[in-house]
């Protein structure tokens, strides 16, 4: 018997060892080169159509082109128009009955992949379709504004809108809907474009293996010269692990991860092959005080408490590595309507006490603070999942123990975390707000855009900032409109209506050989522009 | 066995039904990942809402969904809008490929190792597999994955850490050594519990009065082992095999997920994450109706191996 099952033993061995030897030549390491660059990418897009798609469009934004795109200091920049209209330049016509028409000059000579001229057709077109009740885009945000677009000539573009809209000059940020191959089509089930749009862009779909990845080859001639693209293909593979994400970028097998996780940082920062860029975000991560839930965040004394209490140069330091400045209100140094002229908050437990004193919460028998019978013990939710936000959450409750309030945190999953903020079910959240490139406030702090409204879910209530937000949303003078965000942002920090915590930074990893990489702090992500990137 | 299989029909529609509620009971729905992006107005929720019958009442969501799934339309994908059964039929092979392989493999672990240990039992090698074994059951599969990776991926550059081949180059040996890390992790867990339950089988077999009765007749031990206590002993694996083979159709969610390997389980995991109803339900109601057909197909195994259950 020890003789069989030894033999047998043996045998599997031998099979196994040499079905490893096999296997164990070394793995095909492709280093990053000007034919061929392979992106980690964090999930499969639903659609390629950027009007509805609900996830970052970095794939969508090398193949369809906005008529304007962000830069990498998150300025409009005319993409396929000629110039971004303004006021100044007669491309903003205000009427003295409050409407106002955008005139688009489309940049000459661009064409469709397949050869047809993008025209002010294309443009109308898109108005019409996303106006219509057929087709269910992401959002019709700004479009259901517009009456009519009127095309005069093929490069001219007039758009009426039946009231001012501030952030018109990004209406067309997601680009334009070919007419010619989508005229009179079901667009929620046109599955050829919706796989493979037809785009003005450097790069075509050649690949879309599902779950897999998709492949992008550069189109022959693109409208800047025949000269760029330089990279020839990009390769887009789907890793929604992250740690094995992080494992891809470091064996080699992918050279592009963007948006690397700050607790990853430091496993990859040493990499010789790979350079991590940081870039300051337009998004910010903060605690919400739900005064509708938990009444005591509607004294502004205690937010303000709470606010002191918390060290967030600690926090940045710490948790953060550094990696992210401190926050101190909902507009990042990014934007342009951002100023610093606003009230900050030290850290300071003793004035926190102090203001607590003075808002009758007087400490209990266990420490934890009481009036009226009531305990100032709340639950702060956040989405599970995300090393650095559970530490932060932590380092909160520990904190604010310290100054008499008692936190309980709680984990949900991102889907659940959704439905329960809108809903309003929660007493205080830590999460954070990816901002519109668009300065606009309304929805985050106007007293009437509590859910469903929109998304003050502070409950915040203050009437003067009410006016001011609308006020600057009817306001298409940027200095104007500037002026008055400076007193909203004023306002807002005075009243802490909730308490700011760090600037998201972005981190973007890409190879060290890559030339011209400019990060993007906004949605339009770090292939905006894609055309200029070179391997040397 | 046809009364088993009519018996199951009811089974599985109380199933569709439980689950049906219970994914609707999960907090967040298809439309909270909107939510998120401040360009979404309630406006818009509302619109994609209608538009996705999800105003209407649950009961009535359940009964068009039901009516339409027996008739074999399994509906559009909420999350990218193409039809549930084509983004399932483009997943099946990936599964059936790392499945297949890992249940062979584990097989081939678990024979030879649960009947050596079981005739050596208290030796060297038994606690040696006893040891590997509990470990095999209680290592996560994402950390020994992620180990794997770190290890054979990143400092021995032997094998590709993920996917499923390389874009543009997926000849016979490149999908091989994509295969080897997911398959591996995969068999080990499966074997490690396999392998327990044959060596407890063929050591109670041994001593049965009929194995004692067949030594004493001069039978060889190899005859004794492999052909009186395997045989009588895999009978009652096969129904454990059978269980864990629904993987072929559920698909392996944590080991895909770490290897990113595009099978039915990384689907499932990103139905879930986007509470995607369509290709949730289809996918469960796949996964129910395979341990069904499987279980049957165990106890027809069973009788086969064993005459004695066919009576």
């Amino acid at each position: 018997m020890t003789a069989v099952s030894g033999r047998c033993l043996r045998r599997t061995a031998c099979v196994i060892l040499t079905a490893l030897a096999a296997v164990a030549c070394r793995g095909r390491v492709n280093p990053p080169s000007n034919d061929l660059l392979i992106v980690g990418y964090d999930r499969e897009p639903d659609t390629l159509n950027r009007f509805s798609t609900h996830i970052l469009e970095d794939i969508q934004s090398c193949i369809v082109e906005g008529l304007t795109t962000t830069d990498e200091r998150m300025r409009v920049v005319p993409l396929l128009a000629a110039e971004v209209p303004t006021v100044e330049n007669g491309g903003v016509r205000l009427h003295t009955d409050g409407r106002m028409d955008v005139t688009w000059k489309l940049r000459p000579g661009v064409k469709w992949h397949d050869g047809t001229p993008f025209t002010s057709a294309d443009v109308k077109f898109t108005v019409d379709v996303i106006n219509s009740p057929a087709y269910n885009p992401e959002s019709t945000d700004g479009f259901d504004r517009i009456t009519s677009v009127d095309t005069p000539d093929p490069l001219t573009a007039v758009v009426h809108y039946r009231e001012i809209y501030a952030p018109y000059d990004i209406q067309f940020i997601r680009g334009a809907l070919p007419k010619h191959i989508l005229e009179g089509r079901d667009l929620d089930r046109a599955q050829d474009y919706n796989r493979s749009p037809l785009g003005t862009g450097p790069y075509r779909v050649v690949e879309w293996k599902a779950g897999e990845y998709i492949l992008l080859e550069r189109v022959p001639h693109y409208w800047r010269g025949d000269e760029v693209p330089k990279v020839r293909r990009l390769l887009f593979k789907f890793i929604a692990n992250t740690n094995t994400r992080i494992n891809q970028l470091k064996s080699g097998e992918v050279h592009v991860v963007a948006l690397v996780p700050w607790d990853k940082y430091r496993e990859i920062a040493d990499v010789p092959s790979i350079v991590v860029t940081k870039t300051p975000g337009n998004a910010y991560e903060h605690v919400t005080l739900n005064e509708k839930q938990f009444p005591p965040f509607a004294d502004a004394r205690v937010r303000r408490a709470l606010m002191l209490a918390v060290d967030r140069e600690l926090y940045a330091r710490t948790i953060l590595d550094g990696l992210a400045p401190v926050a101190h209100g909902p507009i990042q140094p990014v934007s342009w309507a951002y100023t610093d002229r606003i009230t900050k908050y030290p850290f300071d437990p003793a004035r926190a006490r102090a203001l607590l004193d003075e808002a009758g919460w007087r400490p209990g028998a266990d420490g934890i603070r009481e009036r009226e019978g009531r305990r100032l013990s709340f639950t702060l939710i956040t989405q599970a999942g995300y090393a650095i936000r559970e530490n932060i959450a932590q380092a909160i409750e520990r904190q604010l123990r310290d100054i008499g309030v008692d936190v309980t945190v709680q984990l949900h999953d991102g889907t659940a975390i959704s439905s329960i903020w809108f809903e309003g079910r929660f007493d205080a959240m830590l999460h954070w707000w990816q901002m519109p490139s668009d300065p606009e406030l309304t929805t985050f702090f106007a007293a009437d855009r509590v859910p469903p409204a929109g998304r003050n879910i502070n409950y915040f209530r203050d009437d003067a900032l009410t006016e001011l937000l609308y006020a600057s949303d009817r306001t298409v003078d940027r200095r104007e409109r500037k002026a008055l965000l400076e007193r909203a942002q004023a306002i807002i920090s005075e009243a802490a209506p909730e308490i700011p915590l760090y600037n998201v930074t972005r981190l973007d990893a890409v190879p060290a050989t890559l030339a011209n990489f400019k990060s993007n702090p906004t949605n339009v992500g770090i292939f905006w522009n894609v055309h200029e990137w070179e391997i040397k | 066995m046809t009364h088993r299989c009519v018996h199951a029909i009811p089974l599985l529609f109380i199933i569709s039904a439980l689950v049906f509620l219970l994914i609707h009971a999960a907090p967040g729905g298809p439309l909270a990942i909107y939510l998120s992006n401040p360009n979404v107005r309630p406006q818009d929720i509302e619109r994609l809402r209608h538009a996705l019958g999800l105003d209407r009442p649950l009961w009535e969501q359940y009964w068009s969904w039901l009516a339409a799934f027996v008739r074999g339309d399994w509906g559009y994908s909420f999350s990218d809008g193409r039809p549930v059964a084509s983004r399932i039929a483009e997943r099946v092979p990936a599964t059936l490929e790392l499945v297949g392989v890992s249940l062979a493999c584990a097989a081939a672990l678990t024979v030879p190792a649960g009947v050596y240990a079981a005739v050596r039992r208290g030796g060297w090698f038994d606690r040696v597999t006893a040891s590997a074994s509990l470990a095999g059951m209680s290592l996560p599969g994402f950390w020994f994955g992620l180990v794997l990776q770190i290890v054979f991926a990143i400092h021995l550059g032997w094998l590709p850490s993920s996917g499923r081949a390389t874009p543009g180059a997926d000849d016979f040996a490149d999908h091989l050594q994509h295969l080897v890390m997911p398959a591996a992790v995969l068999a080990v867990v499966l074997a490690s519990g396999w392998s327990r339950y044959l060596r407890g089988s063929v050591i109670d077999v041994l001593g049965q009065p009929f194995v004692v009765a067949a030594a004493a007749r001069g039978a060889s031990r190899q005859r004794l082992v492999l052909r009186h206590a395997l045989r009588n002993a895999l009978g009652s694996l096969v129904a454990i095999v059978a269980v864990d083979a629904a993987l072929l159709v559920s698909g392996a969610v944590v080991t895909e997920s770490v290897f990113a390997w595009p099978g039915l389980g990384s689907l499932f995991t990103e139905a879930l994450a986007r509470r995607d109803y369509t290709v949730l339900m289809a996918l469960l109601m796949l996964s129910a109706s395979a341990v069904v057909l499987f279980n049957i197909a165990a106890d027809v195994a069973h009788a086969a191996i064993d005459p004695r259950v066919a009576r």
